[in-house]
C-alpha cells in the first residue's frame, strides 16, 4: 500500500493530511462549547481596560509575564485563587504565555495599586532592587488608542455577543453592567472619565497634564488593565 | 528515462540560500541581544533610552523567535526544496517557465512579507500568539506565498521523472499541508475595523477564539509549528543530504517508511503539553503527555535510521566537518525528543513549565538540531550551486567546535537555570510559607543568564564564521568540475 | 564513549545534583522535600544518561560495524536504500508505547479518575494538618520570625526588605506615621477602616481646636504634624494636640476603642486592620489582602507591630 501510496502524489498528500487532521477534531473540538462559559463574576472589559489590553500585548508583556495561576499550594500561595476556565470568558486573545521570567499577574489587582504600577513601570529597580524588567518610561508619552478599543469592544459584541449593557451577576449577588457607548465619541469621554480616576492617584506630572487635556497616555490605560485583573 | 545528466536550475534556491545566511544572523544577534538583556537589564538601553521602545527585551524577543522560525529556519526549508525537489524528483525548474515564475514570485513575496514583518513587529503591532504574531493582512501575504509555494511544489512533483517519490519529498508535502492546516485554523482573527464600521486602527483584529479555546487552538498550532517547521522539513534534508554526502545508502526503507507515519500520527496529538495543569479539561492534558511520551519511538526512528546509515563510516565522521554537523544535529534531535517528553511527564511539568529549562530544551533543539542541519545542508550545496569547492574546511571545523561549544553552555546553563527556579517557586520555609519572594529567584539566575549569553554569542560568531566561509565559497573558491560533485563536497584548506 | 564525553556527563549531573541540595537545603524542605523536584532532577539526569548510552551504541557501529543489505530497486539521485529489517529494540519499544497508550488512555487514566483540583484540595489539607497543628500555640520570638517570614514575600514588594518604605514608595514601618502623612489626614480627613468600622476621620473643617475655639489653621496643622510624626515628643505643637486630637485620639495618642486609632504606636491590632482594609493615604495606596491563613494575619500583626518599637 505504501509503494502505492509513494507513485501518487494526489493520494499520499490526502493520506498525510488524514492522518493529522484526525487529532485536531478528536481534540479540539470537544472542548469548545464548554470552556468558553464566563463564571459568576467575571466582566467584559471595559473602552480603557480593552485599550490598556492592547498596551500590554503591544509591549509583548506576556513574553516574561503569565497570566495562568496552576493548581499548587505554591502558586496559590503567591497569586492566589488558581485559574478557572470561564474567567478567561471574554479574553481574546488569551494572555495565558509560556514563560515566568517574572510573576504571573493573572490577579495583580489584588495585590498591586496604580501608584505601585506607577513606580514599576517607570523603573523597575527602583522599586524591586535587582529586577530585570526593562523600564517602560515611553509609556508615559505615547498616547493609548482608545477607537481600536472601541472598534474591538463593538465587534465582540456584534460577533460574540459579548454582554455589555447587560446586567451581570456577581459573586457576592449584587448585579454589574459594563456600559458600552454609542459612538466612538462617547467611547472616548467615557474612557477619559475612568483615566481621570487613574491618574489622580498617580504622581507623574506630565500625564496628569495630558489627562487633564483630555488624552490618555499608555500607561494610565495599561495601569486600568492591570488593576482589573482580579 | 533520460541518462543525459539534467542541468537543474538553482536560481531560486541560491536567492533563498542567501536569506537563510542573512536572517539567521539578523535573527540570532536579537537572540544574543535578548541573552545579555536578561543578564545585564541596562542592555535594554543599548541604543539609548530614546529609542527603548524599540530595543527593550519584550520587543525585541517576538521578532528573535520570528526571525530564527519563518527567516532562517523557513528559508532554509525553501532553499534545500528547491534544491533536493529537483534532484530526487529528476527534473529541471527550467524545464517549466511556469514552475519557475512561482519561484521567483514565492522568493518575491516572501521577502516582502519579510519585510512587512519586521517592520510591524518592532512597532509594537502583533496579536501576542507565539509564533503566529502577524495580523491578518499579513496573514493573508503568508497563506499567499503559501499557497504559490505549494503550487510549485506540486507543480514540480507533477512533471517528475522519478516516479516514486523519495523520502526526503514526503517530508516536505506534509510540511506543506501540517503548517497550512495549522495556520489557518490558528489565525481565523475579525478586523475591527471593518467589524466596527471603520473605527480604530485598520490592521487590529480580534481572535476568533476566546480563551481556554484559544490556548487549545494556539498550542495545537504551537506545538505542531515546531512538527511542521522544526522537525518534518529538517529530516527531509538530512534524510537527503546525509546519504548525499557520505555516499552511503539510507539505512532500512522500512524504518523510514514506520517513522514518518508514525510521526504524522502522534504528533498532533501531544499538543496538550503545553497546557498542563491549566484550565483545558484533565483528559486532554493527559493524552498530550501520552502521546508526547510514544513520540520518543518516531522522532527516534529517523534518527537512528541516519545514525545507522553511517554504519562503518567513522574515517567519514572524523574526516569530514560536514558529516561532523550532520551527526550531531541527529544527536541533538535525539537528544531534544527524549527531553521533550520528559518534560511532557505531568509531574515534571510541573516543575518544568514557565522555567528556563523550557528554553533549554527550545535551544537544543533549534542551535543543536535546526541550525546545524541546515548549515550542513547550505555547505553541501554551496559547491553544486556555485560550482566551486567550499573555501575552507579548517573554518569549518572551528565554526563547527565554537558552536558546539556555545550550544553545550547554552543548554546546560538553562538546565540549572530552570530547575532552580522552578524549585525556588515551589520552596516552602519551616512555617509552611512561601520560602523565596520571586525577586529572590530572579537573582540567583544572574551567572546562568551570563553564561547563556556567552554560550550565545560563541553560536553567533558560528554564524559568522559561517557566513564568511559562504561568501568566500561563492566568490572566489577554486572552481570545480561536475565530476568532483559526486558525494562528498569539495573543500579548500 | 570518549573521555571528554564522559566527564562532560558527569559534570552535568554534579551541577544538578548541586542545584537540587543548594535549593533544596535553602528551602528548608527538610529531610522528605518536594518529590516533584526529585523527579525532575532524576529526569534530567536520565536524559543524559540515556542519550550517550544510546548515541554511543550507533558511535560504536560506526566505528566497528560494515553497511551491508539488500538494495531497493529505486535510486534517487544516486542515493540507494536498503532494505534492512527494523531495528528491534526499536520496534518492540514502539509497539510497546503503542499499546502502553491505548491502555493508559481507556484503563490506567480513567480507572484512576484523576482530577488536577482534587490533588490540588489534597496538597492544600496535608499541609494545612501539618502547619496548623504544629504553629497553633508559638511563642513571641516564632511568631515574629513567621512574620518576617510572610513579610519578605508578601510586603517586601513594596515596603522593601527594610520595611523602611523604599524611599517614599510606601510606608516606612519602622515610625508609626510619617510627617507628611499626619498633614495629609488632618487637611483631607482619613476614612480606611482603620477601626474596623466605617468611621472616618473628619477633614480639617471638622477640626476645632479647643484652646483657640477656632478652626486648626495652617500654622497649628504643621506643629500638629510634627508632633505626631516624632512619637508625641517634645513641646511644640503638644498643646494643639491636645486641644485638637485628644479628644479622639486620647492625651497620649493612643487611641480610643471604637472612637480612633492608636497613632502613637503600631499595634498589631491596627497592623490586622490595614491588611484586612488596605490604605490610602498621602504615600499612595495599599492593597487589601484576602488571601492569608489566619496564623499569617497574626504573625505580621506581631512582626510589623514590633519594627516600630525597636
Ligand atoms: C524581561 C522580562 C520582563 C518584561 C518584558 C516585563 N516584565 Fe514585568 N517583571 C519582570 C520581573 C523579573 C519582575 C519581578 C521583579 C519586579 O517586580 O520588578 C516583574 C514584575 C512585574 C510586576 C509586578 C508583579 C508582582 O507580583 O510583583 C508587574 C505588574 C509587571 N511586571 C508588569 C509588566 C508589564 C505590564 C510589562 C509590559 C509592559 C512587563 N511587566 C514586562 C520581568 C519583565
Ligand atoms: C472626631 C474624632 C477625631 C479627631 C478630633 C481627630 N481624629 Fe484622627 N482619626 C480619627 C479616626 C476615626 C481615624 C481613623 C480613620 C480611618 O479609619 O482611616 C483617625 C485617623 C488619624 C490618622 C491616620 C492614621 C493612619 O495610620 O493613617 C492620623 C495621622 C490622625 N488621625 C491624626 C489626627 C490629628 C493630628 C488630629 C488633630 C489635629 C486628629 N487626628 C483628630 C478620629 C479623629
Ligand atoms: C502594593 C504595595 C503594598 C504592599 C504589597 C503592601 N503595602 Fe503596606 N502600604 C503600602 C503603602 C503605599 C502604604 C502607605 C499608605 C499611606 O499613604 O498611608 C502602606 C502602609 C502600610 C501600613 C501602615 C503604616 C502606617 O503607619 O500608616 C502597614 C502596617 C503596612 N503597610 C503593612 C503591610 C504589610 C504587613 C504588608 C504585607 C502583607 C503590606 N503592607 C503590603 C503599600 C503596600
Ligand atoms: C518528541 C518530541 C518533543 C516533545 C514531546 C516535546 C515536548 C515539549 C514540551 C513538554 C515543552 C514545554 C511546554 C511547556 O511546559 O511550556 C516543549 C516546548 C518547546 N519545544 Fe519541544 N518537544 C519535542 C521536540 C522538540 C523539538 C525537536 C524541538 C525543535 C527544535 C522543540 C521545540 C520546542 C519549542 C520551541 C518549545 C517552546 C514552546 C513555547 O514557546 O512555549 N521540541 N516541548
Ligand atoms: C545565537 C543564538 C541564539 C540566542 C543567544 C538565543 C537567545 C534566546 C533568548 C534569550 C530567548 C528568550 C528566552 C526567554 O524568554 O527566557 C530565546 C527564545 C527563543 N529562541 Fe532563541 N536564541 C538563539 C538562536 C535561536 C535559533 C537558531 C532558534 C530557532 C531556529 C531560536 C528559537 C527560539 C525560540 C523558538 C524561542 C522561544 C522559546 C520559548 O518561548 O519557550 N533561537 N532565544
Ligand atoms: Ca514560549
Ligand atoms: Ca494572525
Ligand atoms: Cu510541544
Amino acid at each position: 500500500m505504501f509503494h502505492w501510496l509513494e507513485k501518487r502524489p494526489f493520494f499520499f498528500a490526502v493520506a498525510v493530511f488524514v492522518v493529522i487532521a484526525f487529532a485536531g477534531l478528536i481534540e479540539i473540538l470537544p472542548n469548545f462549547a464548554q470552556a468558553s462559559r464566563p463564571v459568576i463574576g467575571t466582566k467584559p472589559y471595559t473602552t480603557l481596560e480593552l485599550a490598556g489590553r492592547h498596551v500590554y500585548i503591544k509591549n509583548s508583556c506576556n513574553a516574561c509575564h503569565s497570566q495562568l495561576i496552576r493548581p499548587f499550594k505554591s502558586e496559590t500561595d503567591r497569586y492566589g485563587h488558581y485559574s478557572l476556565s470561564g474567567e478567561y470568558a471574554y479574553d481574546r486573545p488569551f494572555l495565558w504565555g509560556s514563560k515566568r521570567t517574572g510573576p504571573d499577574l493573572m490577579r495583580v489587582g489584588n495585590y498591586r495599586t496604580t501608584d505601585w504600577h506607577e513606580n514599576h513601570m517607570k523603573d523597575p529597580a527602583a522599586v524591586v532592587p535587582g529586577s530585570i524588567m526593562p523600564a517602560y518610561t515611553w509609556l508615559f508619552k505615547n498616547t493609548a488608542d482608545i477607537d481600536t478599543a472601541y472598534a474591538e469592544q463593538l465587534t465582540v459584541m456584534k460577533a460574540f455577543a459579548v454582554p455589555y449593557n447587560k446586567e451581570l451577576p456577581m459573586a457576592d449577588g449584587s448585579k454589574a453592567t459594563v456600559a458600552l457607548a454609542d459612538t466612538v465619541e462617547a467611547a472616548r469621554a467615557s474612557a477619559l472619565e475612568e483615566a481621570k480616576v487613574i491618574a489622580a492617584d498617580m504622581k507623574d506630572q506630565d500625564v496628569k497634564d495630558a489627562v487633564a487635556a483630555g488624552q490618555v497616555p499608555e500607561i494610565v490605560a495599561l495601569v486600568a488593565y492591570l488593576n482589573s485583573l482580579k | 528515462m533520460e541518462n543525459r545528466p539534467l542541468e537543474y536550475d538553482y536560481t531560486v534556491a541560491k536567492w533563498f540560500m542567501l536569506t537563510t545566511v542573512v536572517l539567521g544572523i539578523v535573527g540570532m544577534l536579537i537572540g544574543v541581544i535578548l541573552a545579555w538583556e536578561m543578564a545585564f537589564p541596562a542592555v535594554n538601553t543599548i541604543a539609548g533610552s530614546g529609542l527603548a521602545e524599540y530595543t527593550n527585551f519584550s520587543r525585541l524577543r517576538p521578532l528573535h523567535t520570528d526571525a530564527v522560525i519563518f527567516g532562517f529556519t523557513l528559508s532554509g526549508i525553501f532553499a534545500t526544496w528547491y534544491y533536493i525537489g529537483q534532484r530526487v524528483l529528476k527534473v529541471s525548474m527550467a524545464e517549466s517557465k511556469f514552475l519557475m515564475f512561482l519561484g521567483k514570485l514565492h522568493f518575491t513575496l516572501y521577502l516582502l512579507v519579510v519585510v512587512a514583518v519586521v517592520g510591524s513587529l518592532l512597532l509594537g503591532i502583533t496579536t501576542s500568539k507565539e509564533y503566529a504574531e502577524f495580523e491578518w493582512p499579513i496573514d493573508i501575504a503568508v497563506v499567499l506565498v503559501w499557497v504559490i509555494w505549494g503550487m510549485g511544489l506540486f507543480g514540480l512533483i507533477g512533471i517528475r521523472r522519478e516516479k516514486s517519490l523519495y523520502i526526503s519529498i514526503w517530508y516536505y508535502i506534509a510540511t506543506f499541508l501540517g503548517i497550512a492546516m495549522l495556520y489557518l485554523f490558528n489565525n481565523m482573527e475579525i478586523p475591527t475595523y471593518f467589524a466596527s464600521g471603520g473605527i480604530g486602527a485598520w490592521y487590529h483584529s480580534v481572535s476568533m477564539y476566546s480563551g481556554t479555546n484559544d490556548a487549545l487552538v494556539q498550542w495545537w498550532y504551537g506545538h505542531n509549528a515546531v512538527a511542521f517547521g522544526f522537525t518534518v522539513p529538517i529530516v527531509a534534508m538530512i534524510y537527503y543530504f546525509l546519504p548525499k554526502e557520505s555516499g552511503q545508502a539510507v539505512y532500512s526503507y522500512k524504518l523510514s517508511l514506520l517513522a514518518f507515519w508514525g510521526l504524522m500520527f502522534v504528533y498532533l496529538w501531544a499538543g496538550g503539553h503545553h497546557l498542563l495543569f491549566s484550565t483545558v479539561p484533565d483528559w486532554m492534558q493527559t493524552m498530550g503527555s501520552v502521546f508526547s511520551v510514544v513520540l520518543i519511538l518516531p522522532s527516534w526512528g529517523s534518527a537512528i535510521n541516519m545514525l545507522l546509515t553511517m554504519k562503518g563510516e567513522w574515517q567519514q565522521v572524523a574526516a569530514s566537518p560536514l558529516i561532523k554537523f550532520m551527526i550531531l544535529a541527529s544527536t541533538f534531535y535525539m537528544f531534544s525528543t527524549l527531553e521533550g517528553p520528559i518534560q511532557a511527564i505531568k509531574s515534571v511539568n510541573a516543575l518544568a513549565h514557565f522555567t528556563d529549562w523550557i528554553v533549554g530544551h527550545v535551544h537544543d533543539g533549534t542551535l543543536g538540531w535546526v541550525g546545524f542541519m541546515i548549515m550542513a545542508a547550505l555547505f553541501h550545496m554551496a559547491p553544486r550551486v556555485f560550482k566551486r569547492e567550499i573555501y575552507s574546511k579548517s573554518l569549518m571545523g572551528t565554526q563547527f567546535w565554537i558552536q558546539t561549544l556555545g550550544v553545550v553552555l547554552y543548554f546546560t546553563s538553562m538546565w540549572i537555570a530552570g530547575i532552580t527556579q522552578g524549585m525556588m517557586w515551589r520552596a516552602h520555609d519551616e512555617f509552611g510559607n512561601l520560602a523565596y519572594s520571586f525577586i529572590d529567584t530572579v537573582a540567583v539566575l544572574h551567572p546562568y543568564f551570563t553564561i547563556r549569553a556567552v554560550g550565545g554569542t560563541l553560536y553567533l560568531v558560528g554564524m559568522l564564521l559561517f557566513a564568511y566561509n559562504m561568501y568566500k565559497t561563492m566568490t572566489s573558491s577554486r572552481r570545480v568540475e561536475e565530476s568532483e560533485l559526486q558525494n562528498a563536497s569539495p573543500m579548500g584548506a | 564513549m570518549n573521555k571528554t564525553v564522559l566527564a562532560a556527563i558527569i559534570v552535568v549531573i554534579a551541577m544538578l545534583g548541586f542545584t537540587y541540595v543548594a535549593v533544596g537545603s535553602a528551602g528548608g524542605m527538610g529531610g522528605e522535600g518536594d518529590w516533584v523536584n526529585k523527579l525532575a532532577v532524576l529526569g534530567a539526569v536520565v536524559l543524559v544518561i540515556i542519550t550517550a548510552f544510546v548515541v554511543t551504541k550507533y558511535v560504536r557501529q560506526m566505528q566497528n560495524d560494515t553497511a551491508g543489505g539488500k538494495l531497493a530497486d529505486e535510486n534517487w539521485d544516486g542515493i540507494g536504500e536498503y532494505k534492512n529489517e527494523l531495528p528491534f529494540g526499536w520496534a518492540v519499544i514502539f509497539l510497546g508505547a503503542i499499546i502502553w497508550a491505548i491502555w493508559y488512555f481507556l484503563a490506567g487514566y480513567p480507572v484512576n479518575a484523576y482530577s488536577q483540583i482534587g490533588e490540588y484540595n489534597e496538597e492544600v489539607a496535608a499541609h494545612d494538618a501539618k502547619f496548623e497543628a504544629q504553629f497553633a500555640n508559638m511563642d513571641d520570638a516564632t511568631l515574629n520570625a513567621m512574620g518576617e517570614s510572610v513579610f519578605i514575600v508578601q510586603c517586601a514588594p513594596c515596603h522593601g526588605l527594610q520595611a523602611d518604605g523604599m524611599g517614599g514608595k510606601a510606608a516606612d514601618l519602622h515610625q508609626r506615621l510619617a510627617e507628611k502623612s499626619v498633614k495629609h489626614v488632618v487637611m483631607n480627613g482619613s476614612s480606611n477602616n482603620l477601626l474596623g468600622t466605617s468611621m472616618p476621620m473628619p477633614d480639617r473643617n471638622g477640626l476645632m481646636n479647643t484652646n483657640t475655639n477656632a478652626l486648626i489653621t495652617d500654622a497649628e496643622i504643621d506643629a500638629v504634624a510634627k508632633y505626631v510624626a516624632g512619637g508625641l515628643k517634645g513641646t511644640e505643637g503638644a498643646s494643639v494636640f491636645a486641644g485638637a486630637c485628644a479628644a479622639c485620639h486620647g492625651a497620649d495618642g493612643k487611641g480610643m476603642e471604637m472612637v480612633a486609632p492608636n497613632i502613637a504606636q503600631m499595634s498589631p491590632s491596627m497592623v490586622d486592620m490595614v491588611l484586612h482594609h488596605g490604605k490610602k493615604g498621602a504615600i499612595g495606596q495599599m492593597p487589601a489582602f484576602t488571601n492569608l491563613t489566619a496564623v499569617q494575619y497574626k504573625a505580621l500583626d506581631a512582626y510589623v507591630a514590633s519594627l516600630s518599637k525597636k
